[in-house]
């Protein structure tokens, strides 16, 4: 027989393969970011690692995938040496003491006082601090000025509460030819979190309590908003694809032209001007019932990992990416709103419309809660099931009732 | 031999004789009521149109100018040929080059592990007798029955004690047990097919084991080795959750994990021109080796190379 | 002498799966044994475990919407099943003989599968999208809708939308096995029942199908098992909406593992769901089974 040999052959070439796999420990400092921000962590990336000697791997992971990609990474204790999490994260993973204590450092910072409110309230856990602010994005309402005149509307005049977004939605709508007054992603917890929780922010109610330990979606405000957005889809200025719209039309129906308003991103501002300069818009903080205003404050947040080879560069990273330089030529320059209240002017000095979204998100919120994930971000969530319901659906005052239920039942389980 | 059945080739009566040379042509042929061929040849076209028709329209889209790609209603032909939606492409991450590199490499080692591994073992459960050999047949086969997203963590954590997370040998070596039960049932029912004569000539001949797999087996087989190789290929080359968890330096990732990356804008809305793009070139290298080899491949099944 | 000559046999044998063994024990089974390790725990995605038994399990069997996305998944095989078969078994008999024009539907109705599942469902929501969809904008300029059609509007229009792309996707790999199965069937059989006088029905009634007996039994089993093992169709193209209509079972895990963070839950599901499917498999072989 011969074939002993052969493997004998292939078990050496084999073990051959599995040498050379092993042999490629290298020592960079490893940064993991979600897609959404690789417009800014690119260059950024690449401009700390022309100016220090410890050098900076980039990871660019999909949105949507990326807790699963850091869940099981963290399961093996395997994880980056620096981490980029969408803000809303934060409260669930240093609940689970997966991120580096960084209250000390943080409170030395000599801008402090000036880093955005919302990433640190939630990097923030029994009164210790364990991530920073890396990245900004304020939810807005968006409109078609092209459309505001078609209907006889004033485009310089956007709507300051919701009996005037309706109004506003039905003259639009009448202009027929497929256009629609309004848009929303119905079927999408995220968008919905952004784009729809801020009217019931500017009316003075809220979705969780002030601990974050509590539902509070029996209040009134959360009841009218919901009303308000089913009387726009019942009459009609919605078009039908909202409803199963899980987020991928989020901007896209705004593109072609025929949507009135949309709740959108200061994002979105960047992409018209560059992609649709045929499109002539205008935006503005989402309205109360009766005025007010609110705004969904979200972006990243950087923290250190449990785990981190390289905190001492990690951290330095971190501040690195907050210094005035570095957020104003690769934030605020870029297109991005700067973490720094400070440093407003730099990105909005050429745009008023850039102004209206970095206001927005100075003022803006965003829940506290260790299980966002469950509660909002699901698609299959009692949020999103909420205003699948309640909107769609039309029975408010049931929706409600199990929302909440089912908000209380995860808030409460361990 | 004649023609049991309707069949398409025969259907227009002054086709050159090149035609039907795989057949005998025969007087039968010409019998047959010419509507049944029509209808039969309508309908198989019109099923055709149908399956071809979203390939053909998402590759047309992605040459599209990306305002025309994402138009509503859609525009039926472009204005214009345009890179664009690809070019967009080659600036996400590292760049498009490095991913079809990447996912070349996995897939060749996937192929590779597949194909070797499987021909042993379909050979070993054919033809040899040893202890428990179908309860460990049949223990291979239940592994089809693991859905992988669910052994993703523990894989994950058995990779890393392996040393082999985040490298493309690791991610072969799990694409190729993934593929493993089919291509080993395949392998065995592709041997299962081989005349007994064939081998015993063989011994005769003075071949042993070995050379008899090698210089006598393998040519029956290629058939089977074809499939196998495909399927490995095709999934080596698709696969997404695997890649992205496992992988973690941003210059070893797939192509899947590019494309995932590149559609995705905010909140998960799509940049429909470049997702067009991306799948074109998600399907092209694998319809091109199925279009290469399908000659062994169905071709060379229906000619009844493997008939018993 | 025999005895040797069959020790011999068992030792080549053995040295002959040995590698494929080797590399399913390594990849798979010791996978597995940590997935039901994992069971056995409360472990959350992040943060320390701890046993808990059979918790998980007690969990489990009370958990509704477990058994309701089980039940999901088996309607979605019922339909994916029968749509595949018919289809391909048609286009099984359409293309059996060799010849060009044979060979060139052969490899239109094969492409689809050539495609990943997620590309495949990337395509196919596209093409259905109401804005810039395809099919709505044909239907419109046939003028036979007024407005887009919302295929993932309700529950069962969603399920049908999925069963109309994973037919598509998935009928030229069906079709195969069962054009292999067709092939095997010996010519003279069919001559002989010419010779009795048999027509083209009976010969399809009383050989084709009786004969391929063995290769429905595989490509029911095959078609069976990728079924229930749907995720990425549903994950892409549907998120598990209309309000969680369509959450197959694998969707579930995933859900409870990386989303709820209990991936000792999930790993339990994974047992339980993997228990069913070898059960149910051995059901249809058994049923299925050849005659001799």
């Amino acid at each position: 027989m011969n074939f002993s040999g052969r493997a004998t052959l292939q078990l050496g070439a084999s073990l051959l393969m599995l040498a050379s796999a092993w042999a490629q420990a290298d020592d960079n400092v490893t940064f993991w970011v979600r897609m959404q921000d690789s417009a800014v962590a690119q260059p950024l990336v690449k401009a700390w690692n022309g100016s220090h000697k410890e050098q900076i791997s980039l990871t660019v992971i999909p949105n949507d995938d990326f807790i699963t990609k850091f869940g099981t990474a963290a399961a093996s204790g395997n994880v980056p040496d620096i981490l980029a999490v969408d803000l809303i994260y934060v409260p669930q993973l240093a609940k689970a003491g997966q991120l580096t204590d960084i209250t000390d450092k943080a409170k030395a910072l000599p801008f402090a006082n000036t880093l955005s409110k919302a990433h640190m309230r939630l990097a923030n856990a029994n009164g210790r601090q364990y991530a920073l602010p890396f990245s900004a994005e304020g939810s807005v309402l968006l409109y078609n000025k092209g459309l505001y005149k078609k209907a006889g509307l004033d485009p310089n005049n956007p709507p300051k509460d919701w009996a005037t977004i309706e109004a506003n939605a039905k003259k639009i709508t009448a202009l027929g030819g497929g256009v629609k007054g309004f848009y929303f992603s119905g079927a999408c917890g995220g968008c919905q979190i952004f784009t729809f929780a801020p009217y019931i922010w500017a009316s003075g109610g809220d979705i969780l309590s002030a601990d974050g330990k509590t539902a509070t979606l029996d209040k009134p405000q959360v009841k009218d908003a919901l009303e308000f957005y089913h009387r726009m889809w019942s009459s009609g200025q919605i078009s039908a694809g909202s409803k199963t719209d899980n987020g991928q039309n989020f901007i896209n129906t705004f593109l072609t032209g025929k949507v009135g308003m949309v709740g959108t991103g200061a994002f979105a501002i960047g992409l018209l001007k560059r992609e649709h300069p045929e499109i002539d818009f205008g935006i503005t903080p989402f309205p109360g019932e009766k005025g007010g205003t609110g705004s969904f404050a979200g972006g990243d947040s950087i923290a250190i990992p449990k785990g981190s080879k390289h905190a001492d560069v990690a951290y330095q990273f971190m501040t690195w990416c907050l210094s005035d330089a570095v957020q104003t030529e690769y934030f605020a320059k870029n297109g991005s709103i700067p973490v720094r209240s400070d440093l407003g002017p730099a990105y909005y000095k050429d745009d008023p419309r850039l102004k209206i979204a970095f206001d927005a998100f100075s003022a803006g919120q965003a829940p506290y809660s260790d299980k966002f994930p469950q509660l909002i971000n699901d698609n299959n969530g009692p949020w999103a099931t909420l205003v699948q319901d309640a909107v769609y659906g039309g029975d408010v005052n049931a929706a409600v009732k199990k929302a909440q239920t089912r908000f209380n039942e995860i808030l409460s389980s361990k | 031999m004649s023609q049991p059945t309707l069949t398409l080739d025969d259907f227009p009566s002054t086709a050159p004789p090149a035609h039907s040379a795989p057949v005998e042509p025969t007087a039968q042929a010409s019998r047959h009521w010419p509507w049944g061929r029509i209808l039969l040849l309508t309908f198989a076209s019109g099923v055709m149109v149908l399956f071809l028709f979203p390939i053909f329209w998402s590759v047309l889209t992605s040459f599209k100018p990306a305002a025309e790609a994402s138009a509503s209603p859609p525009t039926f032909w472009p204005s214009h040929f345009s890179w664009q939606n690809y070019a967009a492409l080659t600036d996400v991450g590292v760049g498009i080059g490095r991913y079809l590199w990447n996912s070349t490499c996995v897939s060749l080692m996937t192929v590779i592990g597949v194909t070797v591994l499987s021909v042993l073992g379909g050979y070993g459960f054919s033809r040899f007798r040893f202890p428990y050999k179908s309860v460990v047949f049949m223990l291979v086969l239940a592994t089809m029955m693991i859905p992988f997203q669910s052994i993703l963590t523990p894989l994950f954590i058995l990779l890393n004690v392996l040393h082999l997370h985040n490298s493309l040998l690791g991610l072969a070596l799990v694409y190729s047990t993934f593929q493993l039960p089919f291509s080993i049932f395949m392998m065995r029912n592709s041997f299962d097919c081989v005349p007994r004569e064939l081998e015993e000539a063989a011994t005769l001949d003075g071949c042993n084991v070995v050379s008899t797999l090698w210089r006598v087996m393998l040519p029956v087989v290629t058939p089977g080795i074809v499939t196998v190789a495909l399927f490995a290929f095709f999934t080596a080359w698709n696969e997404l959750l695997v890649a992205l968890v496992l992988i973690t330096d941003a210059d070893k990732f797939t192509l899947p994990v590019l494309l995932q990356s590149a559609q995705s804008q905010f909140m998960g809305g799509v940049n429909w021109g470049v997702m067009q793009a991306g799948i074109s070139i998600s399907i092209l290298p694998c319809a091109f080796l199925f279009l290469l080899l399908q000659r062994f491949y169905i071709h060379g099944l229906i000619a009844g190379a493997v008939k018993a | 002498m025999i005895a040797s000559l069959s020790r011999r046999q068992a030792i080549a044998g053995g040295l002959f799966v040995a590698p494929c063994l080797a590399m399913i024990a390594v990849f798979f089974f010791v996978p597995l044994a940590m997935t039901l390790w994992m069971s056995l725990h409360d472990w959350p995605l992040f943060g320390p475990r701890s046993f808990s038994g059979l918790a998980n399990y007690v969990q489990l069997l009370q958990d509704a919407s477990f058994w309701d996305s089980l039940w999901f998944t088996t309607r979605y095989t019922l339909l994916v099943t029968p749509a595949l078969f018919i289809a391909a078994f048609i286009l099984a008999l359409v293309v059996q003989q060799p010849g060009r024009l044979s060979g060139l539907f052969r490899t239109a109705y094969f492409l689809p599968v050539v495609i990943g599942m997620s590309a495949a469902s990337l395509l196919w929501v596209w093409l259905y999208n109401d804005q810039v969809g395809i099919f709505s904008a044909i239907l419109m300029q046939l003028h036979l809708i007024d407005e887009p059609v919302q295929w993932f509007d309700s529950a069962n229009s969603a399920l049908l939308s999925i069963v109309a792309m994973v037919t598509w996707k998935m009928t030229g790999f069906t079709m195969v096995l069962l054009l292999v199965g067709m092939q095997a069937i010996p010519e003279d059989l069919y001559e002989a029942a010419r010779i009795d006088g048999a027509n083209r029905w009976h010969q399809l009634r009383y050989i084709t199908l009786p004969l391929m007996r063995q290769t429905f039994a595989l490509a029911l089993t095959v078609s069976v098992i990728g079924s229930y093992l749907a995720f990425d169709q549903f994950y892409i193209m549907t998120h598990g909406g209309p309000q969680n209509s369509t959450i197959p079972v694998v969707f579930w895990i995933y859900r409870a593992a990386f989303t709820y963070s209990r991936v000792g839950y999930a790993s339990a599901m994974s047992v339980v769901l993997l228990l069913i499917l070898i059960v149910m498999s051995f059901v249809q072989l058994y049923l299925l089974r050849s005659d001799d």
